[in-house]
C-alpha cells in the first residue's frame, strides 16, 4: 500500500528580537534633576556612575564639546557595558552610536588605525536634506504567494497601491516581502515606502476604513488617503554618519565597481574631501552636524600605537565622544613593557574623565535578577530568588543570570509553572561556576593533558 | 538643446550613435539617435545625490529598462500597470501611455498652469500622470491648451503637444551642433586574436 503524502505544515514566522544580556536596559533611569533612580528603565544601583553618565549626556545633547574621553572602569559585572547602553538608548536613534570591542581592530583586511578612523566617523552624524524617490498610497490589496512544496523556491508577491487618482500594482521583492509581513501591513493601510532603501513606513488607516469593524487598538491613527501620483519626490531630512558619507564617494565609480569589493580603506584624500564639503554645508545652512559617541568596550585590548593615535584624534574638532571601558588594574600596556593603571597610558588617561563602577549590593542583585527574570519571561518563587542573589554574591552576577534560563529549562522538565529552589539548585550543581571549576581543575591537575612533565621554574607569560 | 553647457562626446556602436555629456555638477546626459533616420530613440540623465553618490538614469524619451529581479530588489511597477514613454515627432512632444484599456470618454487630457504640466486624468481614476517638459522648461515658456491633442486606439493613449517654433528652431540648430561633435567608431565587437 502506497503511503499517503502529507505535506508538512508551514508555519510563518515572525521575527522575534533576541534576548541579549543587555536587552533590559532602556534608558540611564535618571528623573529630570539627573538624580538617579533606584530602580527605573533597566537600571539598578550605579547611583554615582549613573548621575555622572546623566552629566556626560547632556554635554553631549549639547553638542558644543568635542574629543572628550571617558573611562568606564570596575570589575567585571559591574554594569559599565549597561550604562554605555543606556546612555545610547537615553540619545535616541538622532545620535550615532558607533559600539565596538577594542580587539575588533586587529583584522588583516584593514590596518589598525584605519579600523579607528572608520569607528571615529561612524559617530558622528550629519544631519541633511536630501531628495528621495518615495511610494506613497493606501493599500487596496496585498497578495503573497508561497511556493507550494516547502524549501527553496521564492515567495512571490503583489501589492495594489492607490491614491485618490490612480492605482497601480507593484511587484515585491523578498526584502519587500520580509518588512510588509514585520510591519503587518494590510488593506486599508496607508504607507509611504522609500523605493531605494525599501524602508516601509505606516502613516496610519484610511478613514474610508474607519467604519470597519475590526479590532484596533487606541493608537490607530486614522489618514486621508493620499493625492496625486503614486511615486513622488520628496526631501526628506535624515542623519547620516561621515563613513557612510565616505563609503559612497569612496566606490568606484563606473562600470569598475562591479570588481571592486567591499570598500577597504578609505583613502585619506576622499576623507579631506568631504570634511570640506561637510564643513562647506554647514557654512550655507544645508547641514548640521550631530556629534554622537564612540563607544570602546575592553579598551586595555587596544596598542600603544592606538593609543597614541587616540591621543592625537581626540584633538580634532570633529571628533566624538569617546567612552572606553576597562575591567582591568594595574596592568601592562599592549605592545610595550611598562604597567600603567587600566593597562592605559598615562597621557591618555589624563584626558580622561574617570567614572568608576563599583559591585552591587545584595539588594541590587535581587532587584537585577527581578528585571532578568522578566526580560526572560521566567516566573521564579521568591525562595528561588533568594537562592539565585546569594549564588550572585558569591559567585558572581553573571553566573546567576546565566542560572535564570537553565533553571527555567530544568522546571520545564517537571512540567511546573514556576521556578522553584529545586530547579536552582539542580541548575547549580550541573554547571559549574568559575570558582568551582578552577577548583576542580586545581584538584585533577595531574590528570588532565600534559602534565606528565612538571614545570622548572616560573612559566613565562604570554606576550601580546 | 539640453546639452547646452556641457562636455559632449560622441561615438556610433551598432546602428546607433551615442552622444553623452558631462555637466560641470557631475550630471549626465545621454542620448542615441538611430544612424538612418537621425531619430532620438533615447535620452536619459542622471544627477548626483546630494551626498555623492549616483543617481539613478531618468528617461526623458525612450523606455528604460526594467531590472526586477525578485530575490534582491525591493519593488517595482508591474508589467501589467500602463506604461508611460515619451517619443517625439519632428513638430510634436509627444506621450504615449501603452496598457491603458479603457475607452476613449473615460480620459481628461488638461493643461495645469499652476506648475506648467500636462495632466492626464482618468474617470475611473485607475490612471494619473502629471507630465513635465524639460525642453518648455529650459525657455521658460508656459503651456497653451490649443497646442495640447490626444487620441486614443489599441490599448494606447497618445499625448501630443506642438512645439512652438522656438523649439523646432533649437533643435534644427542643435542636429547641427551634433554633426560637429567628432564621433569615434566603436565596433562594439573588435576581433581578439587568441594566440
Amino acid at each position: 500500500m502506497a503511503g499517503v503524502k502529507t505535506t508538512p505544515e508551514i508555519k510563518e514566522i515572525t521575527k522575534i528580537e533576541r534576548i541579549g544580556a543587555h536587552s533590559h536596559i532602556r534608558g540611564l533611569g535618571l528623573d529630570d534633576t539627573l538624580e538617579a533612580r533606584a530602580v527605573s528603565q533597566g537600571m539598578v544601583g550605579q547611583k554615582d556612575a549613573r548621575r555622572a553618565a546623566g552629566v556626560i549626556l547632556k554635554m553631549i545633547q549639547a553638542g558644543q564639546i568635542a574629543g572628550r574621553a571617558i573611562l568606564l572602569a570596575g570589575q567585571p559585572g559591574t554594569g559599565k557595558t549597561a550604562i554605555a547602553m543606556g546612555m545610547s538608548k537615553a540619545l535616541g536613534e538622532e545620535t550615532p552610536f558607533a559600539m565596538m570591542a577594542a580587539s575588533e581592530i586587529f583584522s588583516l583586511e584593514m590596518s589598525k588605525t584605519e579600523a579607528l578612523s572608520q569607528a571615529f566617523r561612524k559617530a558622528i552624524g550629519v544631519r541633511i536634506k536630501e531628495e528621495t524617490e518615495i511610494i506613497e498610497g493606501e493599500v487596496v490589496e496585498i497578495e503573497i504567494d508561497r511556493p507550494a512544496a516547502t524549501g527553496s523556491a521564492a515567495k512571490t508577491g503583489k501589492v495594489t497601491l492607490k491614491t485618490t487618482e490612480m492605482e497601480t500594482i507593484y511587484d515585491l521583492g523578498q526584502k519587500m516581502i520580509e518588512s510588509l509581513q514585520k510591519e503587518k501591513v494590510q488593506a486599508g493601510d496607508v504607507i509611504a515606502i522609500d523605493k531605494a532603501s525599501g524602508r516601509i513606513s505606516k502613516l496610519g488607516r484610511s478613514f474610508a476604513r474607519s467604519r470597519d469593524y475590526d479590532a484596533m487598538g487606541p493608537a490607530t491613527k486614522f489618514v486621508q488617503c493620499p493625492e496625486g501620483e503614486l511615486q513622488k519626490r520628496k526631501e526628506v531630512v535624515h542623519v547620516v554618519t561621515l563613513h557612510e558619507i565616505d563609503v559612497i564617494n569612496s566606490r568606484s565609480q563606473g562600470f569598475l565597481a562591479l570588481f571592486a569589493g567591499d570598500t577597504g580603506e578609505i583613502r585619506s584624500e576622499v576623507r579631506e574631501q568631504i570634511d570640506g564639503k561637510v564643513a562647506e554645508w554647514r557654512e550655507e545652512g544645508k547641514a548640521d552636524i550631530v556629534p554622537g559617541v564612540l563607544f570602546i568596550d575592553e579598551v586595555h585590548m587596544l596598542d600603544i600605537e592606538c593609543f597614541s593615535f587616540l591621543n592625537r584624534a581626540l584633538e580634532n574638532d570633529l571628533a566624538p565622544i569617546v567612552v572606553v571601558a576597562t575591567n582591568r588594574g594595574i596592568t601592562k600596556i599592549r605592545g610595550t613593557n611598562y604597567k600603567s593603571p587600566h593597562g592605559i597610558p598615562i597621557d591618555l588617561l589624563d584626558r580622561l574623565l574617570i567614572i568608576q563602577t563599583k559591585p552591587y549590593s545584595e539588594e541590587e542583585l535581587r532587584l537585577i535578577i527581578d528585571i532578568r527574570c522578566e526580560e526572560e519571561d521566567v516566573e521564579m518563587s521568591d525562595d528561588a530568588k533568594e537562592l539565585l542573589t546569594k549564588i550572585g554574591t558569591e559567585t558572581s552576577l553573571r553566573y546567576a543570570m546565566q542560572l535564570i534560563t537553565a533553571s527555567y529549562l530544568i522546571s520545564k522538565r517537571r512540567k511546573v509553572a514556576e521556578v522553584d529552589i529545586e530547579d536552582v539548585s539542580k541548575a547549580y550543581s550541573l554547571f559549574c561556576d568559575v570558582q568551582r571549576s578552577s577548583q576542580f581543575l586545581k584538584e585533577y591537575a595531574s590528570d588532565y593533558m600534559f602534565n606528565e612533565i612538571k614545570a622548572t621554574g616560573d612559566a613565562q607569560p604570554m606576550e601580546s | 538643446m539640453l546639452r547646452q553647457g556641457g562636455k559632449s562626446t560622441s561615438f556610433v556602436s551598432g546602428n546607433k550613435k551615442s552622444v553623452h555629456t558631462t555637466f560641470e555638477n557631475g550630471s549626465e546626459l545621454v542620448e542615441e539617435y538611430d544612424l538612418r533616420t537621425d531619430e532620438l530613440l533615447v535620452r536619459k540623465r542622471r544627477t548626483k545625490t546630494t551626498l555623492g553618490g549616483e543617481g539613478k538614469w531618468e528617461y526623458l524619451v525612450g523606455d528604460a529598462p526594467v531590472h526586477f529581479n525578485p530575490d534582491v530588489s525591493t519593488i517595482a511597477e508591474s508589467s501589467s500597470n500602463p506604461i508611460f514613454s515619451r517619443k517625439d515627432t519632428e513638430r510634436h512632444f509627444q506621450w504615449r501611455i501603452r496598457n491603458l484599456p479603457y475607452s476613449a470618454d473615460n480620459y481628461d487630457v488638461s493643461v495645469d498652469h499652476s506648475d506648467n504640466k500636462v495632466v492626464i486624468r482618468t474617470k475611473n481614476k485607475k490612471y494619473y500622470k502629471r507630465i513635465e517638459i524639460p525642453e518648455m522648461k529650459l525657455l521658460e515658456a508656459s503651456l497653451v491648451e490649443g497646442a495640447l491633442s490626444w487620441h486614443h486606439a489599441n490599448n494606447t493613449l497618445v499625448v501630443s503637444y506642438q512645439k512652438p517654433s522656438e523649439v523646432v528652431d533649437l533643435e534644427i540648430k542643435d542636429k547641427a551642433e551634433r554633426r560637429k561633435i567628432k564621433t569615434t567608431k566603436d565596433d562594439g565587437d573588435v576581433q581578439c586574436n587568441q594566440q
